[in-house]
């Protein structure tokens, strides 16, 4: 299966003052298309700092991360912020919709930033929204949609740009089951549609949805649990 | 980004209302500012102004003076001399004498009477200033003419036919003038000979000479002939003695400094208010900025968002400023304060909006440029 996106011996340290945090010690993974991986572990464990890298949000204090094909070892803020808009689709844990913009221009915005044009942009978004079954709240500002639809406008915006790489930080987080339901049906879909979906979750009901699970904890990735850390 | 900037506006309504408001009150303020001092300028120079400076072009005054307003006696053979000197087509001897004006309602005024020799009229009125009667009324026996926004002042009003008394003489108005005002005081215009008896001005004497420059001669060049060959005198382009009348009585009057400090104040208080509303307006979309730059917006990208927006409040703020500005000019206009705005004060005024509103941006785009994608996970 082709590789969507690869971390390669890469960690992340932060200094406060006299103390060197390590995020995320030394590691290696890869990311393929058709495949939804679980990345699951407990709080202040690393979650966030992995999807981060995987995301070119933060660089990495050593190694290398790859997406699709181009390192992004020295790359300008501004050229790494052409990765993510062309490459990956974000789905943040507090869904993260702009306020000001309506379910359509939220999801018109990625399309928007690539320069595409505002009739072609409304056309796509349109089709990314009925993707989720959200056609019907279009017009509606984000305050005044439910947790789960604003979870799923967000999807359609990740999504919109038909990204090779889906990060979904906690997407479910602030939802009831049946919302959870909704977005990990929507995101396993997805999935199949040569995407790579990585999505960060403690809670340990998403496994039916994986195709793989990574177990991140203090710092260091693995592909077996230590099961007793993630009795809630 | 037009839309999504628009959006942004709208959405936080109250501190955008703010915005516009914080604009609208500084440029209102610095427009009426300008006005005024425009205004009162006018009246500095109103002695050259209500002149027929078409055809004196040059005034010759004493050697002294700054103020047009404030003339030394010179002697009234210069009037010839100085017709005799090569390039000057024409003389013209002007009076202005202060007197006391009674009203048969008993009340009096200071006024100064201008006058200058029939059918010209060099020392004024202009003709365009005439509001009610004709120039060759002041060629009637006791006959001046008054300023029709001076009917506050003597509270009285300046009608055609009003008995009144100059210097304790009978005189009548024949003629009423409209904005032939002067700066603190009222004019009467009137011929060479009534001005003299009416204002007692001695007959060997003049206040001012309009010069006539003779076609094709170089109006500079007749002014440094008549102050080389003439002692005592100064001669001055009648814009010159304009400029310098205004700059002398805007210092010693101290209007230039209240003004302006007034203005610079309104341009700082309109800064910080404009600069600290949209400061907090940025950082309650903080998430929003964030989530932009993290779902692959350049930072260029958000600064020129937020710029957006300041520009639009600057358009917004502006129109709405030169509306109530318009407002208030034609408001004072009916009591005489009229006021007029060059398309350079407009453009000054526009430049100015956009300063406050786009350079109070700064401290947003700061705040914002340093907001790291990584931020909003
Ligand atoms: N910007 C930062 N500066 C300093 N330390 C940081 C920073 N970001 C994360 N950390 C630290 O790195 C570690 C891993 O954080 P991370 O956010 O990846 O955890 P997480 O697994 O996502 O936790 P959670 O489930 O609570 O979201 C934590 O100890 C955290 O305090
Ligand atoms: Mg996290």
């Amino acid at each position: 299966m082709e590789i969507v996106a690869s971390v390669a011996n890469a960690s992340k340290e932060y200094k406060t003052g006299d103390t060197i945090i390590t995020a995320l010690q030394p590691t290696t993974c890869d990311f393929k298309k058709n495949e939804l991986t679980l990345i699951i572990g407990p709080s202040g464990s690393g979650k966030t700092t992995l999807l981060s890298l995987l995301g070119c949000v933060i660089f990495p204090t050593t190694g290398q991360v790859t997406i699709c094909g181009q390192s992004t070892q020295g790359l300008s803020q501004r050229q790494l912020a052409q990765v993510r808009l062309k490459n990956i689709g974000f789905v943040f844990q507090g869904f993260n919709l702009l306020a000001p913009l309506n379910a359509l221009e939220n999801v018109m915005q990625p399309l928007l930033l690539l320069g595409i044009p505002r009739k072609e942009a409304k056309e796509r978004a349109k089709e990314a929204l009925k993707k989720v079954t959200m056609q019907d709240r279009m017009s509606n500002l984000p305050k005044m949609l439910s947790g789960g639809q604003k979870q799923r406008v967000a999807i359609a915006r990740a999504l919109v740009t038909n990204p090779s790489l889906m990060l979904c930080d906690e997407p479910t987080a602030a939802l009831d089951i049946k919302s959870v339901a909704i977005v990990m049906e929507e995101l396993k879909m997805l999935s199949t549609t040569s995407k790579s979906v990585a999505v960060v979750t403690h809670d340990l009901r998403l496994k039916q949805f994986a195709d793989r699970i990574i177990y991140v904890n203090n710092g260091a990735v693995s592909n077996e649990p230590k099961e007793e850390e993630f009795i809630h | 980004m037009l839309k999504t900037a628009f959006k942004f506006i709208k959405y936080d309504r109250a501190k955008s209302i703010g915005v516009v408001v914080g604009i609208l009150i500084s440029i209102f303020l610095i427009g009426q500012q300008i006005g005024i001092l425009g205004f009162l300028t006018g009246l500095m120079g109103g002695i050259i102004d209500n002149s027929r400076a078409d055809i004196g072009q040059i005034w010759v005054t004493d050697n002294i003076t700054q103020n047009a307003n404030q003339l030394t006696q010179l002697d009234a053979r210069l009037v010839q001399e100085i017709r005799s000197i090569e390039g000057v087509e024409n003389t013209f001897a002007v009076v202005a004498a202060n007197s006391i004006v009674k009203f048969e309602n008993g009340k009096t005024a200071t006024v100064t009477i201008i006058g200058s020799k029939a059918p010209m009229f060099v020392g004024g009125p202009n003709p365009y200033k005439i509001n009610k009667g004709k120039l060759h009324n002041l060629l009637l026996d006791k006959a001046i003419g008054a300023e029709f926004f001076d009917k506050k002042t003597f509270e009285n009003d300046v009608e055609i036919g009003k008995r009144i008394e100059i210097n304790g003489k009978e005189a009548f108005i024949q003629l009423q003038t409209k904005n032939a005002r002067g700066f603190g005081g009222s004019f009467f215009f009137t011929t060479l000979s009534k001005a003299r008896y009416y204002g007692n001005f001695p007959p060997n004497k003049v206040s001012a000479i309009a010069v006539q420059v003779k076609p094709g001669y170089d109006l500079t060049k007749v002014v440094k002939r008549i102050n080389t060959t003439i002692f005592g005198v100064r001669a001055w382009e009648a814009k010159e003695l304009k400029k310098t009348t205004i700059r002398f009585l805007t210092f010693s009057s101290n209007i230039g400094t209240s003004i302006g400090s007034l203005v610079i104040f309104a341009i700082i208080s309109g800064f910080f208010i404009i600069g600290l509303t949209l400061y907090s307006s940025a950082l309650d979309r903080i998430k929003d900025y964030g989530t932009l730059k993290a779902i692959g917006a350049t930072d260029g990208y958000v600064r020129n968002l937020i710029l957006l927006q300041s520009v639009i409040f600057a358009l917004v703020g502006f129109s709405l400023a030169f509306l109530v500005l318009m407002g208030f000019k034609n408001g004072v206009q009916r009591s005489g304060l009229v006021i007029n705005y060059s398309l350079l004060e407009v453009a000054g005024l526009f430049f100015i909006t956009v300063f406050i509103s786009v350079g109070g941006s700064f401290f947003a785009i700061k705040k914002i440029n340093s907001v790291e994608p990584a931020s909003v996970f």
